[in-house]
Order: structure tokens, then sequence, then C-alpha cells
């Protein structure tokens, strides 16, 4: 357990690429929505921004870069795969669920000051404003932590099987969505998916998550556990 | 607890490591006591890697049975952790500099000397805050040097760790290299080409050729073990006959036979009668003749026939 402390402390030895460039993003796509309210006059109703969700993408190339940068090298620093998979994950985790909190934090104050007193919205989640306060934390912290372990998937699979293995995964992936797009066609099962997808709440949406999250952390784990540096 | 009762540093049984339709390591069988410096040599392409990579479990074996400290390392912190492996070719994260990559060293080995590293990062002139992927192919070489000495790792390994790196450079990876094991002992597997260079710091040989050991003896047994004829060439007939030659040459009426023997005062005075020169072979020259020699024996007869005893050096 101490040495998958000291991969998340290694992790964090180059402070920039994994705290520096999410929070110049964060600082960055406030300053930015903002100057663009203060920019465009306003009316009535509230300005929805999504820029928000930026860092919330930066996760995708987090996962792939602290793996791909960091896998090798902790070979030579005589780590189990196993070892750097919980330091490293836990990490990001960490973080996720950190910045989950500040959004949610900075949600409240937006509500407070009026939307930063540009009728703004960019922090709080409208859509999920009738769930409790730990669903709206969860439901972001979850984004966060399935776009990461999407990105460090991809990256073990690349680690192992290099070209062949990401023709392979693309592939599959895109016959199963035609597949699937072309089965729910033929049995004319449009109506119910269009049904199904609106009876889902922020909790039900965080639960799929919850669920592709353990599924692509079980999927890296034993791709990375046959991985060589 | 009592050295008699641990167990080898190393044991290795039959272990292969197939990749699609070539062996790199081939059956190997090794037993390694430990507390030495031992040189792992062969050509490119012989194995020291794959051998050392499977060691470290960086890449395991497709066969046999691993132990390192008594159990098998893949996967095992317990046993990693008392060991160093940083790879000829061995990558960095992305945008870490010398210092960054020594700090992470400092988080894993727990007898990480930073004061060392300091002297060594001085007498190797490393720029410590240059990203690592803008150093040269010797300061590279030389962060790998600097992170596996200091990290004073119960088994340390060095693969070809020298690359690049000027002949002054290089000497004073040897000198810190026996200072630093003499004041700290422990196991240390070298693996080179650069025979000559390290043959002095070498307590023991192992010699890999197409991924099997061909040679396993202490360095003092193997100097003097072979010595190179040369003379007429009837004369060095008769001298060598029933020996086993490891490397023939002919000059016009001169032969050079390099033999593997040990000759007691009576073959010398008999080499004299026949006016025959007795020359030492060195390492280096051992080695490539062994390896060679191997390779003829291995082409007379398929690979999978050929005891590895009878290439063994007479005790």
């Amino acid at each position: 357990m101490n040495r998958a402390v000291s991969v998340a402390r290694m992790q964090l030895i180059n402070k920039w690429t994994f705290l520096g460039i999410p929070a110049l993003i964060i600082a960055g796509s406030f300053a930015l929505t903002y100057a663009i309210w203060l920019i465009l006059p306003s009316d009535a109703d509230t300005r929805v921004s999504g820029a928000a969700q930026s860092v919330v993408w930066y996760f995708l190339a987090l996962g792939i870069q602290s793996l791909t940068y960091t896998f090798p090298f902790s070979q030579a620093m005589s780590v189990s795969r196993r070892t750097f998979f919980i330091g490293t994950t836990g990490l990001f985790a960490v973080v996720a669920l950190g910045i989950s909190l500040l959004y949610f934090v900075l949600g409240r104050v937006e509500l407070a000051t009026n939307g930063w007193g540009q009728n703004g919205q960019l922090y709080f989640l409208g859509w999920a404003a009738e769930s409790p306060a730990a669903v709206q934390i969860l439901f972001n912290f979850l984004v966060m932590l399935a776009l990461y372990m999407t990105g460090f998937w991809f990256a073990t699979v690349y680690k192992r099987w290099r070209a062949t293995g990401m023709l392979v995964a693309w592939s599959i992936i895109a016959v199963v969505l035609v597949g699937l797009i072309a089965l729910a066609g033929w049995q004319g099962w449009w109506p119910q998916v269009g049904a199904w997808f609106a009876a889902q709440t922020p909790l039900s949406v965080s639960g799929w998550t919850a669920l592709l999250c353990a599924a692509l952390a079980v999927g890296s784990y034993l791709t990375l556990r046959r991985a060589t540096p | 607890m009592d050295a008699l009762t641990l167990p080898p540093v190393i044991e290795l049984t039959g272990v292969t490591k197939r990749y699609k339709d070539t062996k790199a390591v081939d059956g190997v069988t090794l037993r390694i006591d430990g507390g030495k410096i031992y040189g792992l040599l062969g050509r490119n392409g012989a194995g020291k890697t794959t051998l050392m990579s499977i060691l470290t479990a960086q890449d395991p074996e497709t066969s046999g049975t691993v132990r390192v400290f008594g159990q098998h390392p893949y996967e095992n912190d317990a046993v990693l952790s008392r060991m160093c492996f940083i790879r000829e070719s061995q990558k960095y994260p992305g945008d870490f500099t010398p210092a960054q990559a020594f700090k992470s060293a400092s988080l894993f080995f727990a007898n990480w000397d930073q004061d060392f590293a300091d002297r060594l990062v001085e007498e190797f002139a490393l720029p410590l805050k240059r990203r690592i992927k803008k150093l040269s192919r010797g300061q590279l070489s030389a962060v790998g040097v600097v992170i596996g000495l200091a990290a004073r790792a119960e088994l340390t390994f060095f693969d070809e760790p020298y690359l690049g790196l000027d002949a002054f450079a290089r000497q004073i990876f040897y000198d810190r290299l026996v200072e630093d094991y003499s004041r700290h002992p422990r196991t240390i597997i070298l693996s080179s080409h650069l025979i000559d260079e390290v043959a002095n710091l070498l307590e023991h040989v192992l010699l890999i050729d197409q991924g099997r050991i061909i040679l396993d003896d202490d360095a003092e047994n193997i100097r003097g073990s072979a010595v190179t004829v040369t003379g007429e060439e009837t004369n060095v007939a008769a001298f060598t006959a029933g020996r086993t030659v490891l490397h023939r040459e002919r000059l016009g009426s001169l032969a050079s036979v390099t033999m593997e023997a040990r000759l007691g005062s009576a073959d010398r005075a008999r080499a004299a009668d026949l006016g025959l020169e007795l020359s030492p072979v060195s390492l280096q020259q051992f080695v490539v003749r062994k390896t060679t020699a191997a390779a003829g024996r291995a082409g007379v007869e398929p690979r999978t026939v050929t005891e590895p005893s009878e290439l063994e050096v007479a005790p």
C-alpha cells in the first residue's frame, strides 16, 4: 500500500502535467466564458455555458498520459503492475473528486451571485437541480472517472498490442454499435429506446457511468497485467 | 538469519522465453548465489536483456521456474523492491528532468543515497534541470547509471550501461561501481559486450548465446583455462591433439590454435621442446572463441540435442 502511495507521489512529481494544466483549463474556461458574457448583451434568459466541461474532457488525456508516460518508468522503479494501477487510478480518482467538489461549490456560488452577476450558468447542473447534492457531486465525479478510465484503457491496449490492438478495439466497438443500431431499427425498438433514455434520472445515469467505470477498470487492469514496458 | 539458510539470490530452472517463432531465452537453468559482480556477456540479441527482463518480471517467462530471493518476482512487490533494473532503452515520463527521475527513485528504493547520487551527477556533468528527452545518448545512459548505483538495491542490473558514454565517463562508472560495491556489498549483474573493459571488475562470468548459458564460471577459473598455441603447423597439431579446440588460424606453415586447457609444467616444457609459443587468452578472446565454437557445434547437431554440460569449462 505504501508503494501505491509512492506511485501517486511519483505521478505528482511533475505537477504541471497532472495538476497545473487542469487548473489552467478551469481558470481559463471561466475567464473566457465570463469575458463572453460581458461582451454579449444580456437578455432575460439564463445564459448557459458548457465551458466547464473542458477540464472534464481533459481527463481523457490524463488517462492516456498517466499510463504511457509513467508505466515503463514505474517498471524501472521496481513497482508491480498492480501497485502502479492502484496508485495511478487512485490518484486521479481523488483529483476527479476534488474537481467535482469544487464544481459543486462553484455551482452554489453561481446561484447565490445570480450567475456571477451575469445571469450565467456554468457550474450549476440545471437538469440535476432536483437531485440531492451528493448525486450532483457523484455525477461529475463519475463522468470524469469514466473519461479517465477510457483514456487509460485505450493506452493499455495500445501498450500491449500496439496498432493492432487499436484497430481490433475500434473495429469491435464499431461493429457492436452498428449492430445495436441495426437491431433496434429492425425490431422497431426506437420508441422504447427513446422512452428508456427519457426515464433516466441523474442517479441512474450515475449508476450506468459507475458500471462503465468498473468495466473499464477491470479491463485496464487485466490488460496491464501482461503489458511489457 | 544465517547466510547458509537463505535461498540463492537467483534460481532458474528450464526457463524459456518465446516470441512468436524465436526463443530469446532457451531452457536456461542457472543458480546465482549472489554477493559478487557478475558479468552477463554475449552478442547482441543473445538474450541478455530478455533474461534480465524475466528476472525483474518486466517481461515474464513463457515457461520454466523463476525464483528471485526464493520467490517468483512477477507482481511481487516484496521481491521487486529489492531489485533495480534500468533498461538500456529505458523510457522516462515525457517531461521529466533527471532531478525528477532521481526524486522518483528516492521514493521507491529503500537504500537510496542522495549524496552519492549528487556526487555522481557532478562527475558525469549531468544537467539536472534539462528535460530527459533533450539529453544526449550519453547523458541518458548516465541517468540510468546514477539510479542504478545510488539505489543500492540488493540485486542491481546494469544493461549495457555505457552506451554513448565516453571513455572518461565509463571509467568513472567502473571506479564508482567497484568502490561502492566494496563498501556496500550486494549482487550486481552487468550486461556488456565491451568485455575487455569490464573484465577486471567481474568476479563471475555468465556467457549467453542464442538464449542459452554456455559458460557459468568464476572469472578466476576462466583466466588461464584457455591458451593460444602458436608455431609450426604439425607441431601445433601434435600438441593440441585430443584437446578442446576453440579456434584455429593458419598462416602458411604457421598455425595458431586456441584451446581449453590448464597447462602444467610438463606441458610447458613439451611446448618449449616443440618450439611452440604459448600466450594467454584475454576474457574477450575467450568469450568470442567460445561463442563461435558453440555456434559451430550447434551447426553440426540440432540445438536441442546439444548438452549444456559438454560446453562447460572443465573445473
